[in-house]
């Protein structure tokens, strides 16, 4: 054989409707990122920083490693909670985005109502 | 007399046998110790001190603690009056708190962070030697990264709410610590809000940064290579190894840094980097980076911003 597909399962980002093939063997976010597709806040991609944070509303997942406590609790776990860079689809999957990126510096409120344009460094 | 340079690094890793693989076969570290409680100690090969780096099993992510080493035994002493007096609480942890290495300065910096200084750590030479050495050990791995460098810690920034941990900590490191100050973003009306900060006690661009964040973590440990080529053959690693590479090989405009971002498995960012950048020295004038040129200090070719770079961390 030339050409084995792997088997996929349809992922739909419920947020956004956006969908992807995902295969049953890679996790949720690896699978969105191998195809380029957005939808799923991407971070460390190894289940430490928890932006990825998703609810699974449809279907069955499978845990492909330790998902950070820090992030997500077991009681969460339980409700349907995880991260997408951490579980694989047994099944077509939808899901919910929990997770969302803490923004940096803090720029746009310091910076609001405010030019920027002679700035003084502070010492 | 001070501080010397960065010691190590304690890190919370949720799968000890994937970090350990990590930080030996991609980063080229070697085991040098594990404890009874599951900790691993790891050095780099033209490192003399025994560990740099400590993995600690957690169901977490993110930094323990960060030491740096002082000169003299003394020196403790002496930053720990100081430190007390600037209204920081310190503790001295007995020679032993941690293997090879002696008594402990401990102590939270402003932001949060914990923060250790000791004077020894068991010295067990560099790969090489020190008598005729080659410039190189045969049995490099991975990257082959000679040193850990410094870190980055993320601190709370609030300007709505008046806390700038950032600013806390620079105090800090300048007054009690003895640190200078290389380089600084500021942000704000009039760039009046100090949001990212450089110092240093060598003569690098840094020892340590301060960046502004929504709360507190840790942004990355980073480790030193020759060249620029070492960053791209790092690169070949990662991509080897299926480590999720963060930011490909680029050069930030701060410190001047040729570099790599990557993660652990377990989500602690790592960076190797090439180039000392410059000389850094006390009476060097403060390089300052406005908000509107904030994303072209940090990836200096695109001046683009690319938010998983500061938004995520552990």
């Amino acid at each position: 054989m030339f050409f084995t597909p792997q088997t996929t399962v349809q992922v739909e980002v419920a947020d956004t409707g956006e969908r992807y093939a995902c295969t049953r063997t890679e996790s949720l976010l690896r699978g969105m990122l191998r195809l380029g597709q957005r939808g799923i806040p991407v971070g460390c991609v190894n289940g430490g920083c928890g932006v990825c944070k998703v609810r699974i509303v449809q279907g069955q997942v499978q845990r492909l490693g330790p998902i950070s406590r820090a992030h997500v609790s077991a009681d969460e776990e339980a409700a349907g909670c995880t991260l997408a860079c951490r579980v694989a689809p047994l099944t077509d999957v939808v899901l919910c985005v929990e997770g969302r990126m803490a923004k940096p510096f803090r720029a746009g409120s310091a910076a609001r109502g405010a030019g920027v344009s002679n700035p003084q460094p502070t010492r | 007399m001070g501080i010397l340079r960065i010691g190590h690094a304690s890190l919370r890793v949720m799968d000890m046998a994937a970090a350990v693989q990590h930080y030996e076969k991609v980063l080229g570290m070697k085991t040098t110790m594990e404890d009874k409680h599951g900790n691993v100690y790891l050095k780099c090969w033209d490192e003399w001190d025994k560990y740099s780096l400590i993995l600690t099993p957690s169901d977490q992510a993110g930094m323990n603690h960060v030491a740096y080493k002082v000169e003299r035994d003394t020196d403790l002493d002496d930053i720990q009056a100081k430190a007390e007096a600037w209204g920081v609480r310190t503790e001295m942890l007995p020679e032993g708190t941690l293997p090879s290495t002696g008594r402990m300065l401990k102590f939270n910096l402003p932001s949060g962070h914990e923060m250790r200084l000791y004077a020894f750590k068991e010295c067990v030479g560099t790969d090489v030697g020190n008598v005729n050495p080659d410039p190189w050990p045969d049995d490099i791995r991975g990257a082959g990264a000679h040193w850990l460098d410094h870190c980055l810690l993320m601190c709370e920034l609030n300007p709505e709410t008046g806390v700038n941990k950032v600013a806390e900590n620079t105090r800090f490191a300048m007054e009690v610590l003895d640190f200078f100050l290389t380089e600084q973003v500021v942000v704000g009306p009039g760039g009046a809000i100090q949001a990212a900060t450089w110092l240093a006690r060598t003569t690098t661009p840094h020892d340590i940064a301060f960046v502004g964040g929504a709360q507190n973590g840790l942004h990355h440990i980073s480790f030193f290579l020759d060249s620029w080529h070492d960053v791209l053959k790092a690169a070949d690693v990662m991509a080897k190894n299926k480590v999720k590479i963060d930011v490909a090989p680029t050069r930030h405009g701060i410190t001047r840094g040729e570099t790599i971002y990557f993660f652990d498995p377990s989500g602690n960012r790592n960076e190797t980097f090439a180039g000392l950048g410059y000389l850094a020295q006390r009476d060097r004038p403060v390089t300052t980076w406005t908000e509107d040129k904030l994303w072209s200090g940090i990836f200096y070719h695109t001046g683009e911003a690319v938010p998983s770079f500061t938004e995520v961390y552990t």
